[in-house]
């Protein structure tokens, strides 16, 4: 699991780092973003690339996404 | 509630850049205007003067909002405007030979520019209006869209009160009511169209791009309702020659002065603070509305005409400084984005589609035309060094746009697609 607090991070930073990290990404491999709102741009892109996410929010401010390039790995967050 | 960003059904990057890339064509031509004609430009009522300020507020700054606009509904709203391509194609076309009839109408005296102006404008603003202004109404929660409904109503009004003006000067025949009517069209085009969208606009911007607290709900509640009633009971005190009109103007400009406050507020107590040219823009757009303000109320109050032209070039520039911030955000954002959902994983990143030091540039030259184009209300001199700063400004603005589009072609014709 990558951990990718962003935050704290300008807009559209955060899209770009996540997007860094989905590149590289290893087939079973999950990013855990935790973001201040959800990156609705951000889930496009990662469709459109034939990545999968799961977003959950938690708070007004506080969003958990999970994202995936495997077809098999199972997206869940823990205190849902 | 929806808060968020919707690209689902963004449109192509040509619907924004055709407006954002013909901005810093009218900016260098209303440069040349200016070195040109620095007399006459300061003349109020001169008709190169009403040329350059509408190639300013024409060709530059509602140029520039029209492009946001059809990003921003699509975004903000998930209604997308119908047709996109096509209808920002006829939006624009329209506008660019309506901006030209009217400059060259003002310039060469052709009272069939004048007509050609009326319908080319006039079709342009009412058909954007109309296209944008329905998908505003109904379940619309989100306060950015809620507040485009006044400025798009004013623009529509604006452009109203220009065709009467414009068909006055093709008959060259005055009505009584055409000082009314101008200053009408003067409130509901710089108030109700440009402060009240750069406000709406704020409301999203700085909370998401910078990571800062939200503009207070009263506030995101009730500006726009402020603003509307303002200069709804402005224009009729001036219609009916009632007294104490300037009692308006002293609500806007506290309305507008109380935005200052919070937005400056909202910047200095951002949580991560770096640095960012964007941000001075806003300080700078800020600093430069506040001027405006101090110097419009000076002029109600003494009659000193310089200060009213004062007022006019620094909230002409306060919009252009937000414009500019924006821009440059906005533009390496929707190359970046495109490219990455059509798959070019190596889409270059943002920072390299406008580089800091061409960014910083156009800040540093935007400084230096502010500057000199204010003091130019006083010397002759400096607002023909400001005309030269502000043409190569937009010069520098024009290739950085260029350069942004050549790679997102570049990476569209060579890039690696993902997978």
């Amino acid at each position: 699991m990558i951990l990718l607090d962003t935050r704290e991070f300008d807009h559209p930073l955060p899209l770009e780092m996540a997007v860094e990290h989905f590149k590289d990404l290893s087939e079973d491999a999950i990013i855990h973003m935790i973001h201040r709102r959800e990156p609705l741009p951000l889930f496009e892109i990662i469709s459109k690339n034939g990545g999968r996410y799961l977003s959950i929010r938690e708070d007004e401010n506080l969003w958990h996404i999970y994202i995936t390039r495997s077809q098999n790995v199972k997206l869940e967050h823990p205190y849902v | 509630m929806f808060n968020g960003l919707s690209l689902d059904q963004a449109p192509p990057l040509s619907v924004v850049i055709r407006f954002f890339i013909t901005v810093p064509v009218f900016g260098i031509l209303l440069s040349l205007i200016i070195f040109f004609n620095p007399h006459e430009v300061l003349i109020p009522t001169h008709p190169i003067s009403l040329a350059a300020v509408h190639l300013m507020f024409l060709g530059v700054i509602t140029m520039s909002m029209f492009g946001a606009l059809f990003q921003m509904q699509s975004v903000l709203g998930g209604r997308p405007i119908p047709s996109a391509l096509g209808n920002a194609f006829l939006i624009h076309l329209f506008l660019v030979i309506g901006i030209f009839a009217l400059c060259g109408a003002f310039i060469f005296s052709l009272p069939e520019l004048f007509i050609i102006a009326s319908i080319f404008l006039g079709a342009s603003i009412l058909y954007c209006a109309n296209l944008i202004l329905p998908l505003l109404f109904g379940d619309i929660t989100h306060d950015t869209l809620r507040g485009m409904r006044l400025p798009l109503i004013a623009l529509s009004l604006t452009a109203v009160l220009g065709i009467v003006m414009a068909s006055e000067y093709a008959n060259s025949s005055f009505s009584s009511v055409h000082e009314a009517v101008r200053a009408s069209h003067y409130s509901f085009g710089l108030i109700g169209w440009i402060a009240a969208l750069i406000i709406a606009v704020a409301f999203q911007v700085i909370e998401m791009f910078y990571v800062t607290t939200p503009y207070g709900s009263w506030c995101k509640r009730n500006a726009f309702r402020i603003i509307s009633a303002s200069l709804l009971l402005k224009v009729l005190w001036i219609f009916t020659h009632l007294p104490y009109s300037w009692v308006f103007d002293l609500i806007m400009g506290a309305l507008l002065s109380g935005f200052i406050f919070t937005t400056l507020k909202r910047l200095n107590q951002r949580k991560r603070r770096v640095s960012d040219v964007s941000i001075w823009f806003w300080q700078l757009g800020m600093a430069l509305l506040s001027l405006a303000i101090l110097t419009y109320g000076a002029f109600i109050g003494s009659g000193y005409d310089a200060l009213q032209s004062v007022a006019l070039i620094a909230f002409a520039l306060f919009a252009l400084a937000i414009i500019l911030g924006m821009m440059g955000k906005i533009v390496p954002f929707l190359v970046w984005f495109h490219l990455s959902s059509a798959g070019y994983m190596d889409a270059p990143i943002m920072s390299n589609i406008i580089p800091a030091t061409r960014a910083k540039g156009v800040f540093s030259l935007f400084a230096l035309t502010s500057v000199t184009m204010i003091g130019g209300v006083f010397c002759l001199e400096s607002l023909l060094v400001g005309a030269i700063i502000g043409g190569g400004m937009f010069g520098l603005l024009l290739l950085n746009l260029i350069h942004a589009l050549r790679l997102y072609r570049d990476t569209l014709i060579h890039g690696k697609r993902f997978g």
